[in-house]
């Protein structure tokens, strides 16, 4: 058995010419919480997809649980250990809340009828009213709940908060934690919104533009990234070439800021080594080292 | 539950096909008075009817949204579907199931009430003919009906309707224009050569619809199977 749920190596898939992932390469550890992070555009989606087997890749390997998504059959078996939260959260309009549980629930020999009870409560679903007439976040409640209660291994969710109010967004977050850790699932799952990937996640995938930019665990990111401020007392001269490490200086009259990706500590003798500069070390969000990374590709 | 959902997907379908059904019954009632007009039906009303329940009845393969929404980039609810532990063949056996189910029932029930509101035809028909007629219409329909799915996998849900009738509109100009195998002419199997004006089954036609048919429906599975979404 693999580490990994999800493994994909050089994964590329393009439309018509327009290449869409340019060699991927995903590792999702089993048990995790793993935040996928990357612009409109960047291959989210068609990364998820081609891991449920609605896309196929035009070269590199994709597997799940160990098996390829290729092989069509197989690919059936692994939907069945998988709940999947659609980006569009499109369910059948002509079908209830109830009925379109009662219809989904018998493909899943692992229901799990007291998840669906808590999560029918939770998320105060209307069994009876259509799907029409959901809010577009009672539609997105709906699917986290036939994903969650399908007793998955795995949950594949595409902007699963897409449409939620801030209080659902807590409800709905803390459930996914109390998931993965009752229950070992492992969570996969793409958003835009930072802070909530900062606030659950334990692993993080950066994607721009097709490739894997930043990928690991999120308390080593936060501790290998730093930023460095260093204040010159008088002009600012800056070396040439820095020690391996820095991903960013930007200078704003005699204060220059470093994003260290790894090897701070060099940094810092390096820029303490400058005549007149003093050297202040502060942590990173998350949102620094998106916005670094998608911004300098 | 697939056949479930696939009947809560037709059925405002199959409530119009029995509506045209109906239509075709009012119409044909006055006809049907003469021998002739029994016979005129046989070849010419009964064909309509057989093309017009394939054409609506074939429901619209893997995804609930026409094809052209898809082609636009968006799916409805066919990525809920796909994500279910199921595979293609049966998400279009299925659709395609129920389809042909529904379809054999209309022909079915409207060879009941031809039956008993022709005066004309209870007099020169018996029910045993009737039924072997029902079988006939429901076996030669295979071909029509398999063509509607193989559409039903390429274009927008109206234009396989549309695509539906204009196919088997060729195929019976075709066959009634030039020189055409017998074992092929699909619309007189169901017309000249049905047991209601031959009074013999026939096989060899219902044969090749069926065989015809199984070529279509594998045709639209590998479409099916090789669409990305």
């Amino acid at each position: 058995m693999t580490d990994f749920v999800i493994e994909t190596n050089q994964l590329c898939k393009s439309f018509a010419s327009r290449p869409a992932l340019r060699g991927l390469d995903l590792h999702v550890p089993v048990g995790s919480i793993y935040g996928f992070l990357g612009r409109n555009g960047a291959g989210k989606t068609t990364t998820i997809k081609t891991l449920m087997g609605l896309l196929r890749s035009n070269s590199g390997t994709a597997q799940v649980f160990g098996t390829p998504v290729v092989d069509a059959d197989r690919s059936v078996e692994i939907r069945r250990r998988i709940g999947f939260v659609t980006e569009d959260k499109e369910l059948y309009p002509y079908m209830t809340v109830e009925q379109l549980i009662r219809f989904t629930r018998p493909f899943f020999p692992k229901w799990r009828d007291d998840l669906e009870r808590r999560y029918l409560q939770l998320f105060e679903l209307p069994l009876q009213r259509k799907i029409p007439d959901l809010s577009k976040g009672m539609r997105s409640k709906l699917m986290l709940l036939l994903a969650i209660s399908r007793g998955a291994e795995l949950l594949i969710l595409d902007e699963p908060t897409d449409g939620l109010d801030p209080a659902a967004i807590e409800d709905v977050l803390r459930e996914l934690v109390t998931i993965a850790a009752s229950s070992g699932t492992t969570i996969f799952f793409s958003s835009h919104q930072l802070a909530e990937v900062e606030l659950i996640a334990d692993h993080i995938g950066i994607i721009d533009q097709g490739r894997m930019v930043v990928a690991g665990s999120l308390d080593d990111m936060k501790t290998r990234y730093q930023r460095l401020q260093v204040v010159f007392a008088n002009s600012v001269q800056l070396p040439s070439h820095w020690v391996e490490g820095v991903e960013s200086v930007r200078q704003e009259g005699r204060v220059v800021s470093i994003l260290a990706s790894h090897n701070a500590d060099a940094i810092v003798d390096q820029a303490q080594s400058l005549p007149g500069s003093e050297v202040e070390r502060f942590p990173v969000t998350l949102k620094e080292i998106f916005l670094e990374h998608v911004r300098s590709n | 539950m697939l056949w479930h959902k696939a009947w809560l997907e037709t059925r405002f379908r199959l409530l119009f096909t029995l509506f045209f059904m109906c239509l075709i019954l009012t119409f044909q009632h006055g006809a049907a008075t003469t021998p002739p007009g029994v016979h005129g039906i046989v070849r010419f009303s009964n064909p309509i009817l057989v093309v017009m329940a394939c054409s609506m009845l074939a429901g619209a393969g893997i995804a609930t949204q026409p094809t052209l929404a898809v082609s636009k980039g968006t799916h409805g609810s066919t990525l809920f579907t796909l994500s279910l532990p199921v595979s293609r063949l049966r998400l279009l056996g299925v659709r395609a199931g129920i389809g042909w189910l529904e379809g054999a029932g209309v022909l079915g029930m409207y060879c009941c009430a031809f039956w008993f509101l022709s005066p004309t035809l209870r007099g020169i028909v018996t029910p045993a003919d009737m039924f072997r007629y029902a079988v006939t219409l429901a076996g030669c329909a295979s071909a029509i009906y398999c063509l509607s799915v193989l559409l039903a996998t390429l274009l927008d849900d109206q234009w396989r309707v549309w695509g539906t009738m204009i196919g088997s509109g060729v195929y019976w100009w075709v066959s009634t224009h030039i020189p055409f195998p017998a074992f092929a002419n699909i619309f007189r199997g169901m017309g000249e050569d049905s047991p209601l004006i031959a009074h013999t089954m026939p096989w060899n036609v219902i044969a090749f619809s069926a065989g015809l048919g199984i070529i279509l429906f594998f045709t639209a599975l590998k479409i099916a199977k090789a669409r990305e979404y």
